[in-house]
C-alpha cells in the first residue's frame, strides 16, 4: 500500500519535471525560430497583438483601480493618518503600484484573460487535428503560431504594465481624497521615491513575465488530448500553472532587485 | 475578431443571468434540498481537498514570502526595519490571503468545474440525468456549492498559517534586519481574531462567487469541445474582476471607516 502509494507518487514528480523540460525546450524552439529567417509571422503577430489588448484593457482597469483602491490605498492609508502622515502614501505607492501590484495584476489579468483564450484557440485546433494538417502542409506551428503569440504577450504584458501603474496611482489619488487630504504631498513623496530602476525593473518583469504565460499556455493548449473534456482540462492547467509560475518568478526577481540595488532603499 | 467594447458588454449581458442561476443554486442549498444527494456533497469535498488544497498553501506560501520581502524592504527605507511585522500583519490577513486565494481558485476550482460540467453539457450527460429523474442543478451545482462552504473555510485558515510562516522567513531568516522577538511582537500587536473573521468572510465570499460562476459557465456551455474551452476561458474573466471587486468592498466596508489600530484612544 505504501510502496503503491510512493510508486504514484513518484510517478507523478516525474511527470511534472517532463513538463517543465518540455517547456523549457518549447521556450528554446520559439526563441531560436523568432530570430532564425524567414520572419512570416508579421500580421500574425499584429492580429493577436490587437486581440490581447482588445480582451484585456477593461479587466485590467477595473482590477488595478480596485486592487490599489483597496489595499494599498485604504488599507495604508489608517495608520498613516494615525500617524499624521498621510502624505506618505506617495512614497508606499512606489513599492506597491509600480514594483509589486503594478506587474503582478498585469500578469494575473493576462494570464487569466488572454492566456485561457490563448489555450481554448490552440487546444481546439489541436483537438480538430489542425495542427497535424498544419505540419503535413509543411507550416511550422511553433514559427506561425507560437512565435507571434510569444512576441505579442511580451510586448503587451509590459505595455500593460504601465497602464496597470497609471491606474494604480489614480487609485491612490482616490484614496487621498477620500480621506481629504491636498494631493501636494502626496506627488512629492510619490516622485521623491520613484526611481528609474523602479520602473524599468517593473516593465522587465512583466515582459518576462508575458513570455512565462505565453509559453505555458501555447504548450498546454499544443498538447490538448481527450475530446470536450480535454481542451477545458488544458485550460485548466495552464491557467494553474502560469499563475504559480508567475508569481514564484515574481519572488526571485523582486528578491534580486532589492538586494542588488541598494539605492532603492535609501531614506528619503 | 472581437471589438474595444465587446467584453463588458458581454458582462452586462450574462450579469444579471448568472445572479439568477447563482441565487437559485444558493437557494437549493439554504432549503437542504442538496442534502439528498449527501454523498456527492462528500465526494465533491473530497476532491477539493485531495486537488486543491495543496496548491493553494504553496501559493499562499509564495505570496507570504512576498509580502515579507516588500515589507522588510520598505521598513528599511524608512529608517524603522522593526516595523515590518506591521506590514506583514496587514499584508497577509487583510489583503494578499483573499486575493491569492480567489486567484488560485478562480484558477483551479473555477475552471475545474466549468470543464467539468463543460464536457457534461456537450456530451449530453446532462440532459440524460433530467431524463432519469435527478434533477441536475441541485445534483451537479449545489452539492458543489454546499462542498466549497463546507471545505473551504478550514483550507483558508490553515493558509493563513502557512502565510504567516512565510513571512516569518522573509523578514527574519532573509533580509535578517529584524530579531525574531521585535518581528513578532509587532506583527501580533497589529492584528486581532475580528480580523481574522473579517478576513474569512471576505475569502469565503469570493469563494462562492467563483464557484457559481463556475457552475453558471459550465451548465450554459456550448458548440462542442471547442466551446468548452472558451467557457472556460470566459468564466476566467469575469471570475478575476469579480475576486478584485470583492476584495475591494470588503477592505472598504470592514476596515474603511475605522482602521482598527492598536494605536491611541
Amino acid at each position: 500500500m505504501a510502496a503503491n502509494a510512493l510508486a504514484r507518487g513518484g510517478g507523478r514528480v516525474a511527470a511534472l519535471f517532463t513538463q517543465v523540460g518540455s517547456m523549457m525546450i518549447l521556450t528554446t524552439q520559439t526563441i531560436v525560430s523568432a530570430v532564425r529567417p524567414p520572419y512570416p509571422y508579421g500580421e500574425e503577430l499584429v492580429d493577436q497583438f490587437l486581440f490581447v489588448l482588445r480582451l484585456c484593457w477593461f479587466p485590467l482597469l477595473i482590477s488595478t483601480f480596485a486592487l490599489c483602491l483597496g489595499a494599498p490605498g485604504l488599507q495604508a492609508a489608517g495608520p498613516l493618518q494615525v500617524f499624521g502622515a498621510l502624505d506618505r502614501l506617495g512614497g508606499f505607492f512606489v513599492l506597491t503600484a509600480i514594483r509589486w501590484i503594478g506587474p503582478v495584476v498585469t500578469a494575473v489579468v493576462v494570464g487569466g484573460v488572454a492566456g485561457t483564450a490563448i489555450t481554448a484557440d490552440l487546444g481546439a485546433r489541436k483537438i480538430r487535428e489542425e495542427l497535424d494538417a498544419l505540419q503535413v502542409l509543411g507550416v511550422d506551428p511553433i514559427k506561425n503560431l507560437v512565435v507571434p503569440r510569444f512576441l505579442a504577450l511580451m510586448v503587451v504584458t509590459a505595455l500593460l504594465d504601465i497602464f496597470a501603474i497609471v491606474f494604480g496611482l489614480t487609485a491612490g489619488i482616490a484614496a487621498e481624497l477620500l480621506y481629504n487630504q491636498p494631493l501636494g504631498g502626496f506627488f512629492a513623496t510619490l516622485f521623491a521615491n520613484a526611481s528609474v530602476t523602479d520602473l524599468w525593473g517593473s516593465v522587465l518583469m512583466c515582459t518576462l513575465f508575458g513570455a512565462i504565460i505565453a509559453v505555458v499556455c501555447s504548450y498546454k493548449g499544443m498538447t490538448a488530448s481527450g475530446g470536450a473534456a480535454g481542451v477545458g482540462r488544458a485550460v485548466n492547467q495552464a491557467v494553474v500553472i502560469a499563475l504559480v509560475g508567475v508569481f514564484a518568478f515574481n519572488y526571485v526577481f523582486t528578491a534580486v532587485l532589492l538586494a542588488t540595488n541598494p539605492e532603492l532603499q535609501q531614506i528619503r | 475578431m472581437i471589438g474595444w467594447l465587446d467584453v463588458p458588454r458581454g458582462w452586462l449581458d450574462s450579469f444579471g443571468e448568472i445572479a439568477r442561476f447563482g441565487s437559485r443554486v444558493a437557494g437549493l442549498v439554504y432549503s437542504g434540498r442538496a442534502l439528498r444527494f449527501f454523498g456527492e456533497v462528500i465526494r465533491q469535498s473530497g476532491i477539493l481537498i485531495l486537488g486543491s488544497a495543496l496548491i493553494i498553501w504553496a501559493f499562499v506560501f509564495i505570496l507570504g514570502l512576498q509580502c515579507g520581502l516588500q515589507g522588510a524592504y520598505f521598513f528599511r527605507s524608512q529608517g524603522a526595519p522593526a516595523y515590518a511585522g506591521l506590514f506583514a500583519a496587514f499584508c497577509d490577513l487583510r489583503e494578499a490571503l483573499p486575493y491569492a486565494f480567489g486567484y488560485i481558485l478562480s484558477a483551479k476550482v473555477g475552471t475545474g468545474i466549468v470543464a467539468e460540467i463543460g464536457a457534461m453539457r456537450i456530451s449530453d450527460e446532462i440532459d440524460a440525468l433530467e431524463v432519469m429523474g435527478v434533477p441536475p442543478i441541485t445534483f451537479l451545482c449545489a452539492t458543489r456549492l454546499l462542498a466549497a462552504w463546507i471545505v473551504l473555510p478550514f483550507v483558508y485558515l490553515v493558509g493563513i498559517a502557512v502565510m504567516y510562516v512565510a513571512s516569518y522567513l522573509a523578514v527574519v531568516e532573509q533580509v535578517a534586519d529584524v530579531s525574531s522577538g521585535g518581528y513578532t511582537l509587532i506583527f501580533w500587536m497589529f492584528q486581532d481574531p475580528t480580523d481574522v473573521i473579517f478576513s474569512l468572510i471576505k475569502g469565503m465570499t469570493m469563494a462562492t462567487v467563483i464557484v457559481l460562476v463556475g457552475c453558471y459557465y459550465g451548465y450554459t456551455a456550448s458548440g462542442g469541445p471547442v466551446g468548452v474551452g472558451t467557457a472556460t476561458a470566459k468564466s476566467m474573466v469575469f471570475n478575476i474582476v469579480m475576486v478584485h471587486i470583492v476584495g475591494m468592498l470588503g477592505t472598504v466596508v470592514f476596515w474603511g471607516a475605522n482602521p482598527r489600530l492598536p494605536i491611541g484612544g
